[in-house]
């Protein structure tokens, strides 16, 4: 936790956060005086998620993914909690610029959408080409602007002309310098009401979607296709898909095991709100799911380092997937139960 | 995940440190900044030693002539032919045909601003690749 000063003269108080998304919405909404935990925006905005989106490749390899789309969070939680955002977008980068300084000016403080490629504060081996990292411009500093990114633990510098090129980068999901900022916050946000919609809405997306790389079937899919993947790719390429699955769970962002610690988190915020000692046994549930997929992790890890010198085998990857799949399952249809009880 | 299982294994964060959430001795969850973990590092690992291999592959086709410097920077930015294209405004063949050293040499200065710009890089710089001697330098001019 860090203090900053921002250009209106209020004291702007840095958090890290787990995830980019959530931890830039926290803060927004903490600089407007509603106190939220980045865990309690990311279980209401909806954040928790699964899906293997085979058919879109990054680097010739397909998209595991652990969370809803970017920008869902921070759309969904501020619908939820009723707080009204002004959201700009540009065709030219000259005036998407000049409207950022004109903002910070006037004391504001804007979160923007970036391409985390030309963040050059970031240690290299984490930029990549990717458009939907979200960050806080504070105020203009010579040269450039100060920023806080929550997923480091403090503010940062960062050169006027990298931010240029991070918000109007090109490429799949084009920022095209989106900017945004909270106009107002109502008086007494109900919590406990936007709690109960992002519940319902994750149990859904978990269970419901009746396309079988989503949710649970999802996790199901992909433990099949790794288990068949030696035979089909060969050992080394074999690999390098299981390496990337696990490197969208563990790679900065995540809070650690693919945002399920973080859900657990959430659970125990929520349970604290409602009282319920059900959301307390649910949060344990998730905790331990989310230490299955770090084992899930260690062991893919094993297998790339030694070439398959140990005892861990593909096999074993798809039973450690299937139980976190069925663990998963019986969790989101527990907590369906409860939110049905739960009173906002 | 406890507190203290937090991994701090390694720092190949370059000093900076994540946000983990982990559970006190209360069973509270909060938030521990992580230098690094073994298992990710092997995956992380495995990416990066892959990018750095394409890349000099394509470098030493450039030395050798069969490929612009123009693909050589476009995969150091990690972009791909249509990312480039967009970002340059032209279509994505156009930038593939740019891949051939004959018709990168013939290229405008125009052009080559345009690459530049995209690429964040000089003109001069986007002409060469790491290694090329001043001669084959001056050829490509």
């Amino acid at each position: 936790m860090s203090r900053e000063i921002t250009a209106g003269g209020k004291t702007f108080i840095h958090q890290h956060a787990a995830h980019c998304e959530s931890g830039v919405a926290s803060a927004l909404f903490r600089d407007q005086g509603f106190d939220i935990s980045e865990a309690l925006v990311f279980g209401i905005g909806s954040g928790i998620f699964f899906g293997h989106l085979f058919f879109v490749k990054m680097v010739g390899l397909p998209i595991t993914t652990y969370r809803s789309q970017p920008g869902a969070i921070f759309r969904k939680a501020g619908k939820r909690l009723g707080v009204k955002f002004v959201t700009q977008r540009f065709r030219n980068p000259q005036k998407g610029m000049d409207e950022l300084r004109r903002l910070l000016q006037e004391g504001k403080i804007v979160g923007m959408t970036t391409n985390i490629y030309w963040l050059s504060y970031f240690p290299n081996r984490f930029r990549f080409q990717f458009n939907g990292h979200n960050l806080i411009a504070l105020r203009e500093i010579a040269g450039g602007f100060r920023v806080s990114d929550p997923v480091l633990e403090h503010p940062v510098d960062c050169l006027a002309e990298d931010l240029e090129r991070a918000r109007f980068a090109h490429g799949p999901l084009e920022p095209h310098g989106f900017m945004y900022y909270p106009q107002s916050v109502p008086q007494n946000p109900d919590i406990k009401k936007a709690c109960i919609l992002g519940m319902k809405d994750t149990c859904n997306m978990m269970l419901r979607i009746p396309i079988p790389i989503f949710g649970v079937r999802g996790m199901r899919f992909l433990a099949k296709k790794i288990k068949k993947s030696p035979h089909k790719l060969g050992f080394a390429e074999a690999c390098r898909h299981l390496a990337n699955i696990v490197r969208m769970q563990e790679e900065i962002g995540t809070g650690g095991a693919g945002f399920r610690f973080i859900y657990a988190a959430f659970l125990q915020e929520a349970a604290e709100l409602f009282g319920s000692a059900e959301l307390i046994d649910l949060s344990k549930e998730m905790t331990a799911i989310g230490d299955i997929w770090r084992e899930f992790a260690v062991m893919s890890a094993r297998i790339i380092k030694q070439r398959g010198q140990t005892e861990d085998t593909f096999d074993n990857i798809y039973d450690i997937l299937m139980e976190c799949a069925d663990r998963e399952e019986d969790l989101f249809r527990k907590l369906k139960d409860v939110v049905r009880k739960l009173k906002a | 995940m406890k507190v203290n299982e937090v991994p701090q294994d390694i720092t190949y964060y370059e000093g900076k440190k994540r946000a983990c959430y982990a559970l006190n001795d209360e069973g509270k969850y909060v938030i521990v900044p992580s230098s690094g973990w073994s298992a990710e590092d092997v995956v992380n690992g495995l990416a990066v030693a892959e990018l750095a291999a394409n890349l000099e592959k394509t470098r030493q086709e450039v030395l050798k002539g069969l490929k612009s410097p123009l693909a050589y920077h476009m995969e150091r930015r990690q972009m791909t032919p249509e990312i480039l294209a967009k970002t340059v405004g032209m279509l994505s063949f156009r930038v593939r045909r740019h891949f051939r050293p004959d018709v990168f040499n013939r290229l405008k200065s125009a052009v080559l601003e345009r690459y530049a710009r995209a690429l964040a890089l000089t003109e001069q710089e986007l002409k060469s690749v790491p290694g090329m001697s001043s001669e084959e330098r001056l050829k490509t001019e």
